[in-house]
């Protein structure tokens, strides 16, 4: 009988359907959890107080969104004219621009925020007479960095993936180097940068959790206040791992996109 | 003696505005020299200990057993997308704290914090070493296999005379880019007060004020350490390039 290979486990479906969706599993699971322990008045006590620190948990991880926004915006913005500059024809640029990516490619990030934090405020100070030059922009700054220097090398990659026989093919048709650039490599230069560009955004937002080290009130920090606010070893538990499952839920679904997107431009 | 060295040294950086005089302290050089020793032990403990985690995490990820492969697939992903730092309190403030409670009759915790930077950084780099070597095995040509198994190899035989030493040399350049990740990674560690370079300059810097000077030279220790790596990593490269395979 055919039947017997095709269905080896018999009729248990729903077990099935729902062993396929950990996530609907979960959640499920989750809701009956929480209904119970709310209408029986049970809750634990470390759930309670996580409840009640919800909302500040939350915004610090704001903080972190908002950092790692505009970093990576500042940083896309600037990476792109350096690896522009990379490829200029002038061998003055590409030398400084290699220096520069390495440098900043090559030193750890928390090093770099220091190095903002720290070092900023004394070469600014003329600007800080009329505003304030917050901990969280110096962050931002030194996030920013090593952030120019990856799109530079990943921009600078994407333009030298294009086959040069496309410029020659672009030039026989009596396009101009600038409309070459502009018609021809660009576009493909940015669908390919997308997947890396999306990996590299991840990755600066799992380092804005340093910015708890020099003072910033994001969400690392407002965990260890809450931690040494409730004083409770299984509210600690608690919240670190809260911290940990905030993290990866923003982070997850991008690393998801990134692989979907890889797999899409591998079949093209 | 020593002061006699570095003086000259001070009083060349003294007019272009940075001041090194805490070379001339005893006490500041030396926590500074203890603090790079301590990053080069860290380097040299985690890039062992994170290969033999990447082997490890690829052999269960490949084993086809799904009691297995399950939870390591959903450790690699939670260690792929969450900060290390946040790893490394779950660590050091959630799992050592439960175990200092459950050790607490028996004596003092023989975990030390710079342990638990190494057990951290090491599983966190382990997992991108172990997609490497998975990206490495797979690169391994179906023919060279069959050619193998033709010729008599048995499936031990195939693996490691065959398979692995073909997976290693393609997953090479990624692996020393990882371990190159790691040594910049190993900063971290100051975040619990282990006493690495970046955490004994910023004990100096907080009395003296000499941040830009202290941060270069962290750079600078940092750029030889990462440079060091991937100029044995080049020369592990030619030396086990096999002619026809890459390049």
């Amino acid at each position: 009988m055919a039947n017997d290979l095709t269905l080896p486990h018999g009729a248990g479906g729903v077990d099935i359907s729902l062993w396929r969706k950990p996530w609907a599993a979960s959640a499920i699971l989750a809701v009956c959890v929480i209904t119970f322990w709310v209408t029986t008045g049970t809750t634990p006590a470390a759930v309670a107080y996580l409840w009640q620190w919800l909302p500040a948990l939350l915004q610090g991880l704001w903080v972190n969104i908002q950092i790692s926004v505009l970093a990576m915006a500042l940083g896309t913005f600037v990476g792109l004219a350096i690896g522009a500059l990379s490829l200029s024809p002038v061998a003055a640029w590409r030398v400084s621009t290699r220096w520069y990516v390495n440098l900043f490619r090559n030193a750890p990030v928390l090093v770099l925020i220091y190095f903002t934090t720290y070092a900023f405020p004394f070469e600014v100070r003329v600007l800080s007479w009329t505003f304030a030059f917050p901990d969280w922009l110096k962050v931002v700054l030194g996030l920013a960095l090593p952030t120019s220097a990856n799109v530079a090398e990943i921009f600078r990659g994407a333009i030298q993936s294009i086959p040069s026989a496309q410029w020659e093919a672009a030039q026989s048709l009596a396009f101009k180097r600038r409309e070459i650039f502009r018609l021809i490599v660009l576009p493909q230069c940015v669908r390919r940068m997308l997947p890396p560009w999306m990996n590299l955004y991840a990755s600066i937002t799992m380092s804005t959790a340093l910015a708890s080290l020099v003072g910033v009130h994001d969400l690392v920090d407002t965990a260890q206040i809450a931690s040494n606010t409730v004083s409770r070893t299984d509210f600690t538990i608690l919240v670190y791992f809260t911290l940990l499952a905030l993290f990866f839920a923003y982070c997850y679904p991008i690393a998801r996109a990134t692989r979907a997107l890889e797999r899409r431009h591998d079949r093209h | 003696m020593i002061d006699a060295v570095f003086a000259p040294v001070v009083a060349f950086f003294k007019p272009l505005g940075l001041n090194y005089a805490f070379l001339l302290d005893a006490m500041d050089r030396q926590a500074f020299w203890r603090g790079m020793g301590v990053t080069l032990e860290l380097c040299l403990l985690v890039i062992p200990c994170s290969l033999a985690a990447g082997v490890l995490i690829a052999a269960a990820l490949t084993s086809g057993r799904t009691w297995l492969a399950l939870p390591t697939r959903a450790f690699v992903e939670v260690t792929r997308n969450t900060p290390t730092l946040v790893q490394l309190y779950c660590a050091f403030l959630v799992l050592n704290m439960l175990i200092t409670q459950q050790l607490h009759q028996y004596g003092a915790n023989p975990l030390t914090p710079l342990m638990w930077v190494v057990i951290v950084v090491s599983l966190h780099k382990g997992v991108f070493h172990a997609e490497a070597l998975r990206a490495g095995i797979e690169a391994v040509p179906r023919v060279t296999l069959e050619a193998a198994r033709s010729l008599g190899f048995s499936r031990r035989q195939l693996l490691w005379r065959v398979e692995l030493p073909l997976a290693v040399r393609f997953a090479l350049p990624s692996l020393i880019n990882n371990l190159v990740d790691l040594v910049k990674m190993t900063a971290v560690a100051s975040a619990i007060a282990v006493g690495d370079v970046t955490y004994e300059s910023i004990m100096i810097w907080t009395q003296r004020d000499n941040v830009l000077e202290l941060l270069l030279l962290i750079l600078l220790y940092f750029g030889l350490l990462t440079w060091f790596v991937s100029v044995v990593g080049r020369w592990l490269e030619t030396r086990l390039r096999m002619p026809g395979y890459g390049q």
